[in-house]
């Protein structure tokens, strides 16, 4: 899983189980390619994603974190998705603010039908993450 | 309407006891939330249904020992028990409109009533003062009608206290000044006419109130200056220390921070429960991971929830900065950072109650861009 540099990222990814993750079954059923770097991790809801969740990995050193959810309107819990908007919103401020790369924390809407944007979307952000290279905190260790 | 409270005998303590004591006695209130004097020169909050135990009665004192509205919570609930009055601070007032946004307080039958505040000392400066000096009250009421810091040999506000940009008291149903007016005088208050009729109290002249407003501006243009400050050497201290992780090295991880801030209102903290209480491998894991691993771990993990938890509606009451026995400027931290989570939503803590808490609420149609690729 190492490139020449030697530096893979390490993607988490939390997946709202009735849109993302199916979108994320569906890429697999549909044979698509995407790079092998990310963990899935299924949610009830992309609004059941505590920012906790977030921080433990980022702290503990994780490269990147996705947030998959229903498109905003299509929520099966009607308006959990809204929430996790300004959720998302409040924990970027929060990471600006503390010095952190909030650029490592993502939300995506993908529904259960678009494989191909999962795709897509994981692609992307392993680019991205390489960009960025290395989350300093992996080495940190007084945290 | 503004009607004033008569000072006899050059006494304004025992004219502020009087008044809490009519109000009690008239049946406006059952019970007051007030700070009483208690042997040995300090004070400590309390709830009087006694009138006759308001002589002791001091909320002049520059002291506070808690945020009172974690008190006012406790004697509120989701409903209260009897028609209260609580006397607080700007600081503990703000922080009360939080906790009743947050259905932790309830303001149903409540009298709030604010104190112009000047600013107050550390629990051990305090008693220290106190021992030296005898009674504060003259310079510090000296210092509220000039508008400035009091001055004390050698003790210094609490940090919170000198960057404070909000001293006087908003949206309360009575508001007692301090800046600005000569006590002797007569003390101004805020109220309304049924009440100030209730309580016998004659209306203020003009010349008693016309000193407060540009007191109160010149105060606080000298706050704002000093909290901007504060904040900004925090903000290049976060910056500059490769995160926050930097400016938390020295935490010892007691939790005190937690157990003071007025808006952590947890009943069971997540960092109290077993959730990480990891077994003996997993800080092995850890240190393999990284080469090394602090102990006790997620130390940093702890300010970063707290963070997400409370910051939007972080009052600034330093009461963290007080409590915390390292001397990390926790508050002043987590104002910086709260102040540009507060921007990113329009959201002042304490404010309005009118105003939603930011992450309660929604519209459908804001940050349409988010979660889209860019």
């Amino acid at each position: 899983m190492e490139n020449q540099n030697g530096y893979e990222p390490k993607i988490v990814a939390f997946l709202c189980n009735w849109c993302t993750y199916t979108g994320a079954d569906l890429a697999g059923t549909s044979r698509l390619q995407y790079p092998p770097n990310v963990r899935v991790i299924r949610t009830m809801c992309s609004g059941a994603v505590d920012p906790v969740y977030v921080l433990k990995p980022l702290i503990d050193g994780v490269d990147g974190i996705l947030i998959g959810g229903c498109h905003p309107g299509d929520c099966h819990y009607q308006t959990g998705n809204y929430k996790t908007r300004r959720r998302y919103v409040a924990l970027h401020e929060i990471l600006k603010a503390s010095g952190f790369d909030e650029r490592r924390v993502w939300l995506r809407w993908i529904s259960a039908s678009e494989g191909q944007k999962f795709a897509e979307t994981i692609t992307e952000m392993v680019t991205a993450m390489k960009e960025l290279g290395p989350n300093p905190l992996r080495e940190a260790w007084a945290v | 309407m503004i009607g004033i409270i008569p000072v006899n005998n050059g006494d304004p303590l025992a004219a502020i006891q009087d008044f809490l004591k009519r109000l009690l006695e008239s049946g406006a209130v059952e019970a007051l939330y007030v700070p009483l004097q208690v042997a040995g020169g300090t004070v400590a909050p309390a709830l009087v249904s006694d009138a006759s135990r308001l002589s002791q009665a001091n909320p002049l004192a520059p002291l506070m020992p808690i945020n009172g509205a974690r008190a006012v919570s406790a004697i509120t609930g989701k409903k209260p028990t009897a028609r209260l009055g609580v006397v607080l601070r700007s600081c503990e007032i703000r922080a009360l409109y939080e906790l009743v946004k947050l259905q932790q307080a309830s303001l149903e039958g409540v009298t709030v009533i604010g104190l112009d505040c000047p600013g107050t000392y550390e629990l051990p400066d305090f008693n220290a003062l106190g021992r030296k000096n005898g009674s504060m009250l003259i310079e510090y009421l000296a210092a509220a009608r000039g508008g400035r810091t009091p001055t004390f040999e050698g003790i210094s506000l609490r940090p919170a206290c000198q960057m404070c940009v909000l001293p006087t008291p908003e949206h309360v149903d009575i508001a007692i000044h301090l800046f600005g007016v000569d006590v002797q005088k007569g003390i101004p208050v805020v109220l309304d006419e049924a009440l100030a009729e209730r309580l016998s109290l004659a209306p203020a002249t003009t010349e008693q109130v016309s000193g407060h407003q540009e007191v109160v501006e010149r105060l606080v243009a000298g706050r704002t200056q000093e909290r901007q400050k504060t904040l900004s050497d925090i903000r290049s201290h976060l910056a500059s220390n490769g995160s926050i992780a930097g400016l938390f090295t020295e935490c010892i991880r007691c939790h005190n921070c937690m157990t003071v801030c007025p808006i952590c209102y947890c009943k069971t903290c997540l960092f109290r429960t077993a959730a990480f209480d990891h077994p003996p491998e997993h800080y092995l894991l850890a240190a393999h991971q990284k080469g090394a691993v602090r102990m006790m771990g997620d130390t940093l993990l702890f300010h970063m929830t707290r963070l997400n938890h409370m910051s939007a509606s972080c009052v600034s009451c330093g009461m963290c900065t007080s409590a915390c026995p390292v001397e990390i400027p926790v508050g002043a931290i987590f104002s910086a950072i709260g102040e540009q989570v507060d921007q990113a939503f329009n959201y002042v803590p304490g404010r309005d109650l009118l105003e939603p808490l930011p992450l309660v609420t929604f519209q459908a149609n804001e940050w349409t861009e988010i979660g889209e690729a860019r």
